[in-house]
């Protein structure tokens, strides 16, 4: 079988070529109607003709026995290919739509052998490419519809672009293929009335000629259609050769009997269904009912990593420079550094100085080595492998968006922002201030052992007591009928009558005042009095005792008890004094640790004792513990009570002002760290929500703080304004401060003797 | 005209304006109506000083006068050609400048120094000034430091005082004054006009008003004379009668001074006719411009007009800032004049329909406004005095003072316009500093 059976072969693939081709024209064309129209035919025929149409496979293969001589491996790729083509004609006909991309796979196969026609395809097999040979030979003598025409490159794209166009598309070598000259309907109808082969030709509009179908094509065609395989030699119904001889078999493959678990369900498979279900049941397996629709458009030469994957994240080594002109061995006289561009390099730092300084040359010969070479590469390797790359993880927030949601200041006015006012005349420091509740005075306390009543309005100084010891803290009766004034100095307390009222109430002041000292007289008979009340002539007053310093004083909401606190007083630190009856009492519950303030309730009978860890809340009338608010600060300076009575802010020694919400829980509600220095004093106002505190870092801080009624809605506070102005004395600063009972303006007491008044 | 403006900006010096320039002053300062070429960048010193060279040139013996200059009803306060620009006049046209005789103190009188605190002043008789003192005495000033008369009686600093303007029909010599005082009372002082003493004559009040229970801070006399108001920092306004022929009404008990044995003119005590109720608090300013009206300011940032009929107030006004003057002047009478707790100085017109807002507000000052006061004659000036003592002169054309007093060395409490070309103002440093010749026409 040597020259022969190639011969064959050549003979044979391009028929078998042509079919295919001739398949996919019809294809390519409406195929069904052609189909259609060629059966009607095939039927005429089947009378006419004596075609072995309708003979059995027996017949058949005796047929292409006799036709081509092949071998029964050529028949076997014959049908292989076959297939393929019954294939795609079923697809065409049943049009299903992945036929579209098989269409393309079959075109591009289809192209690829056709291109193989024509270029010489000698680097194929040796058997194939002496098939070539013989097939060009074959072509060039007798097959006179491939000699036509050129074949067509325009590839799959749509007819109807070259319509209107004089060319159906382009030769190999790119040069226009003209449209044959178009038969007139009634010519061709005449035509192929009288052609009897007609029903045999099919027009190919890609390649724009006719095609006429031989015989074995119809058949092959006929073949398909009816569903069967296209080449009559395949018998689908081959008998079964069973390879296995059982009629000797002695034993059976295995005897044993099938084991119980073929019968029983896994307990391992339903646990694992146990676990799906309640997988899907919680919702983490979930089922996407839509298909993924994957993008249509893809950046081609994006280089980035898809983000899916996993693992170690890949960073892209950074990529070198590309050189530039400036880089050539003879660049633009414009790319090249003067000199005195080259000496100014000198002086730049190294990082910044350009890394290459051009250079022109004669030629490329007389460009020396790169003396960075080895360096550059050196470090193209650290770049690449060597150096960590780490991603940065950066997140980009705009850190105005961290900032709480606050209503603006401008908003909360009006609140004290300027100094227009100043109170002089202490000689020391001005360690405490109290404004008379109709806002018309204010009366000051000083190291010089002076206390003043000051006009708010003018500035002037209206009354000075010289009291001789350092006032601790100086308190306007909260009563507007008695303008009298408790001040307390070293280890007494001193209730003075400013004269401040009118003659009436200086009538009933002076009562007040008066009946004490026969009733201190009795209670230092009795001697079992904790505190002496004396009536004292110097200041016009009455003096109380006491036997230890007394810090702070405080009136009730009444006008007519005070409380007076000696921090080193141990049990009796804290004393309530009556003033009408000229009484003293302890507090009737015991204190832990030193007290530092005290303060009364606004409106309940509820005493408020703070000490340097947390704040105490008693009940006067139930005489017990309420809560202990703990601010978890260092040192408590100072305390203040909100005039609504359910919130409190708590100074202390590291420059933290603590807002407890009494209802919310006896943790602060909010700490706001302001200060750098100590806070000296807290202070809410009377009726604007707006509180305040004082440091010895010579500032003071205003704050809006709204309570609501609503008890769902938590405090609002906004900082609103740093007072500066005090300049510091001794490393002491704003030692108290105030706020105006009516107008939102504060009041503050510095270090440096001066009493400031900041208004709206 | 603006790109003409801008040219002419960056031309600089070269630039000219055609201008001419008319007054409404008297013949002696009336230049010839002739228009003139001069340099845009002529500042107003230098228009004045070329005024005066036209002046000079009409009449030989000219003495020099300082002039301000007008340009549509706006005073000039810098370079010409600034001035067209920020306005947006045409240089192309004969640009007509009006000018006046700058206001402008000429006179610095000595001092009248006193005990304590001047507190209050009223300069609205020309014979005298009145003040208050925290010493709790009134004083009559005939002139720079001659004091005629004492006014003693007060137990508490003087706050306020204001003079009752005498009848026309009853020319009576007498003159009579009030005062308002922190002891919560007002007094009604009687002394002759014409007297004039070597020593300071110790006069005490014939009438004693009591009924406040809080210190007062404000009187004001009705226009006629016969009434007066007062508010306090008991919230409230009371009326009082002020006549002193009217004691059948105002009069409840006439004691006889029995400290001092000898004897003296009665004193009479009176009630208030009736009470003001709507502040919430202290009232710290009232004006009793006309019969029927009477204007308050309160530290609970309102300025209420009340109608004395019916006792109601018509009109309230509210500014956010506690006020501590005020003052009716100006164009017919009607601008409120009011400072306070804040260096701005604002000017409010209760005609304009619809807004509440300022029309005017001036702010060169740097501390508390203490007092204000509209000039009794002119629509357009104000004196001011504030806590950062200066006193400044404002005229509602520009919006920067006139003329900035600072005479004193603290705090200035009051001041007032006397005998139309006078500033007088007392202060913290208990001085009553007079400055004089300043033409108001």
């Amino acid at each position: 079988m040597g020259p022969r059976p190639r011969k064959e072969n050549g003979s044979g693939k391009p028929k078998n070529e042509k079919a295919e081709k001739k398949v996919q024209k019809l294809k390519e064309k409406n195929v069904e109607e052609n189909l259609k129209r060629i059966e009607e035919a095939e039927a005429a025929a089947e009378s006419s003709e004596d075609s072995p149409f309708l003979s059995d496979s027996g017949e058949d293969d005796d047929e292409s026995l006799s036709e081509d001589n092949g071998s029964i491996s050529e028949s076997g790729s014959e049908q292989s290919k076959l297939s393929e083509d019954e294939d795609v004609v079923r697809a065409g006909d049943g049009g299903n739509p992945t036929g579209a991309s098989d269409d393309d796979t079959d075109h591009s196969s289809g192209d690829s052998l056709g291109e193989g026609d024509d270029n010489d395809d000698y680097h194929g097999e040796d058997s194939h490419g002496g098939s070539d040979d013989s097939r060009e030979v074959v072509e060039e003598s007798d097959s006179s519809e491939d000699e036509v025409a050129p074949r067509n490159t325009i590839g799959n794209v749509p007819l109807e672009w070259y319509k209107d166009e004089e060319h159906i598309g382009y030769d190999l070598s790119g040069k226009k293929i003209k449209k044959k000259e178009r038969q007139s309907k009634l010519d061709s109808f005449l035509a192929s009335v009288d052609d009897s082969k007609n029903w045999r030709k099919i027009y190919d509009e890609y390649n724009d000629e006719e095609v006429e179908l031989t015989k074995e094509e119809t058949k092959l065609i006929r073949r398909l259609l009816k569903g069967k395989a296209p080449h009559a030699d395949f018998d689908p119904y081959a008998p079964y050769v069973d390879w296995f001889a059982w009629d000797g078999a002695k034993h059976p493959l295995s005897n044993a009997p099938e084991p119980k678990r073929r019968f029983i369900p896994s307990k391992w498979e339903s646990k694992m269904v146990l676990r799906y279900v309640r997988a899907i049941r919680k919702g983490l397996i979930k089922f996407d009912d839509k298909p993924k629709e994957e993008p249509r458009f893809y950046a081609l030469w994006d280089d980035s990593t898809p983000a899916e994957r996993q693992g170690l994240a890949y960073i892209p080594a950074p990529k070198p420079k590309l050189p530039g002109h400036e880089e050539s061995y003879n660049p633009s006289p414009e790319y090249i550094p003067t000199q005195e561009e080259i000496n100014s390099y000198q002086l730049m730092f190294e990082e910044d100085r350009p890394k290459f300084i051009p250079k022109q040359h004669t030629s490329l010969r007389s460009v020396p080595a790169y003396e960075k070479a080895v360096r550059e590469t050196f470090d193209r390797c650290l770049d690449l492998y060597l150096c960590p790359r780490v991603r940065k993880k950066r997140i980009n927030i705009d850190p105005e968006s961290l900032k709480p949601k606050l209503p603006s200041r401008k908003d909360l006015k009006p609140y004290p922002t300027t100094c227009y006012l100043e109170y002089k005349g202490h000689k020391g420091p001005v360690t405490t201030i109290c404004t008379e509740s109709t806002g018309q005075w204010i009366a000051s306390g000083s190291k010089d052992g002076t206390v003043r009543i000051w006009e708010v309005e003018t500035g002037r100084c209206l009354q000075v007591w010289d009291i001789g010891e350092t006032i601790e803290e100086v308190a306007w009766n909260p009563l507007t009928e008695f303008p009298i004034l408790a001040v307390a100095a070293g280890q007494d307390v001193f209730i003075l009558d400013t004269g401040c009222g009118s003659h009436e109430q200086q009538k009933k002041i002076e009562e007040l005042l008066h009946v004490e000292p026969q009733k201190a007289t009795d209670d230092s008979d009795i001697s079992a009095s904790i505190v002496n009340w004396v009536r004292d002539d110097r200041h016009g007053g009455i003096r109380l005792k006491h036997f230890k310093t007394v810090t702070k004083v405080e009136w009730h909401r009444k006008g007519d008890y005070l409380s007076t606190l000696m921090p080193s007083g141990e049990s009796q630190s804290v004393l309530i004094h009556q003033l009408s009856k000229g009484l003293t009492q302890r507090i009737p519950f015991k204190t832990k640790g030193i007290p530092v303030s005290t303060a009364f309730h606004p409106t309940r009978s509820i005493f408020f004792t703070a000490t340097k860890k947390d704040v105490r809340v008693y009940d006067l009338l139930k005489q017990k513990l309420i809560k202990k608010l703990e601010a978890g600060v260092r040192e408590i300076s100072s305390v203040a009570i909100h005039p609504g009575g359910d919130n409190a802010i708590v100074g202390s020694k590291d420059g933290k002002l603590c807002w407890f919400d009494m209802d919310l829980s006896s943790r602060p509600y909010r700490v706001l760290r302001c200060h750098p220095k100590d806070i000296t004093g807290v202070a809410y106002h009377r009726s604007y929500p707006l509180f305040a505190s004082c440091s010895d870092d010579c500032t003071a801080y205003v704050f809006h703080g709204m309570v609501y009624s609503d008890m769902n809605q938590n405090p609002l506070i906004v900082p609103l304004e740093i007072l500066r102005g005090h300049s510091s004395a001794d490393g002491r600063g704003v030692l108290d401060c105030k706020f105006h009972p009516r107008q939102p303006w504060l009041f503050t007491a510095g270090a440096d003797s001066l009493i400031k008044l900041y208004c709206h | 005209m603006d790109i003409d403006g801008g040219a002419a900006a960056a031309e600089g010096s070269t630039r000219q304006v055609q201008v001419r320039f008319v007054t409404k002053l008297k013949p002696p300062y009336r230049a010839p109506p002739v228009s003139i070429s001069i340099p845009a960048n002529l500042t107003r010193f230098r228009l004045s000083a070329l005024v005066n060279n036209l002046l000079q040139s009409a009449n030989a013996d000219w003495k020099q006068e300082p002039f301000d200059f007008l340009i549509d009803d706006e005073l000039v306060r810098m370079s010409l050609e600034e001035f067209l620009l920020a306005k947006g006049i045409s240089a192309e046209k004969v640009l007509e400048i009006e000018y006046i005789k700058a206001v402008a103190p000429r006179k610095q009188e000595e001092p009248s120094l006193h005990d304590d605190w001047v507190s209050a002043v009223d300069g609205s008789d020309d014979g005298y000034i009145l003040t208050g003192c925290y010493d709790g005495l009134g004083r009559i000033w005939r002139a720079a430091g001659v004091c005629s008369h004492i006014l003693d009686g007060h137990s508490g600093p003087v706050t306020s005082v204001c003079v009752l303007k005498p009848k026309a029909s009853e020319s009576v010599v007498d003159r009579i004054v009030a005062t308002a005082s922190k002891d919560r009372t007002l007094r009604l002082w009687k002394f002759g006009a014409q007297e004039s003493l070597d020593q300071p004559n110790k006069i005490r009040a014939f009438k004693i008003l009591r009924g406040h229970t809080a210190a007062v801070q404000s009187i004001a006399a009705e226009p006629s004379g016969d009434m007066v108001c007062s508010g306090s920092w008991d919230c409230s306004i009371n009326l009082w009668s002020g006549n002193a022929s009217d004691t059948e009404s105002g009069l409840v008990s006439v004691k006889k001074r029995k400290k001092d044995g000898e004897d003296e003119e009665p004193q009479s005590e009176g009630e208030a006719l009736s009470t003001l109720v709507g502040h919430t608090q202290c009232v710290s300013s009232v004006t009793w411009p006309q019969r029927g009206t009477i204007f308050s300011a309160s530290w609970d940032h309102s300025i209420r007009r009340w109608d004395v009929e019916t006792g109601k107030d018509s009109l309230s006004i509210f500014c956010g800032k506690v006020i501590n003057c005020l003052d009716i002047g100006g164009e017919s009478s009607a601008l409120i004049a009011a400072g306070g707790s804040d260096p701005v100085l604002r000017i409010w017109d209760p005609r304009k329909p619809g807004t509440l807002s300022p029309i005017f507000q001036f702010s060169s000052h740097n501390s508390w406004i203490s007092s204000c006061k509209w000039h009794h004659k002119s629509w357009f000036h104000l004196v001011s005095a504030s806590y950062d003592g200066k006193v400044m002169l404002w005229d509602l054309r520009t919006a920067w003072p006139l003329a900035v007093l600072d005479t004193h060395k603290d705090k200035v409490l009051c001041a007032d316009w006397w005998k139309d070309d006078s500033v007088v103002s007392g202060g913290a440093d208990s001085k009553l500093c007079i400055s004089s010749g300043i033409l108001v026409q």
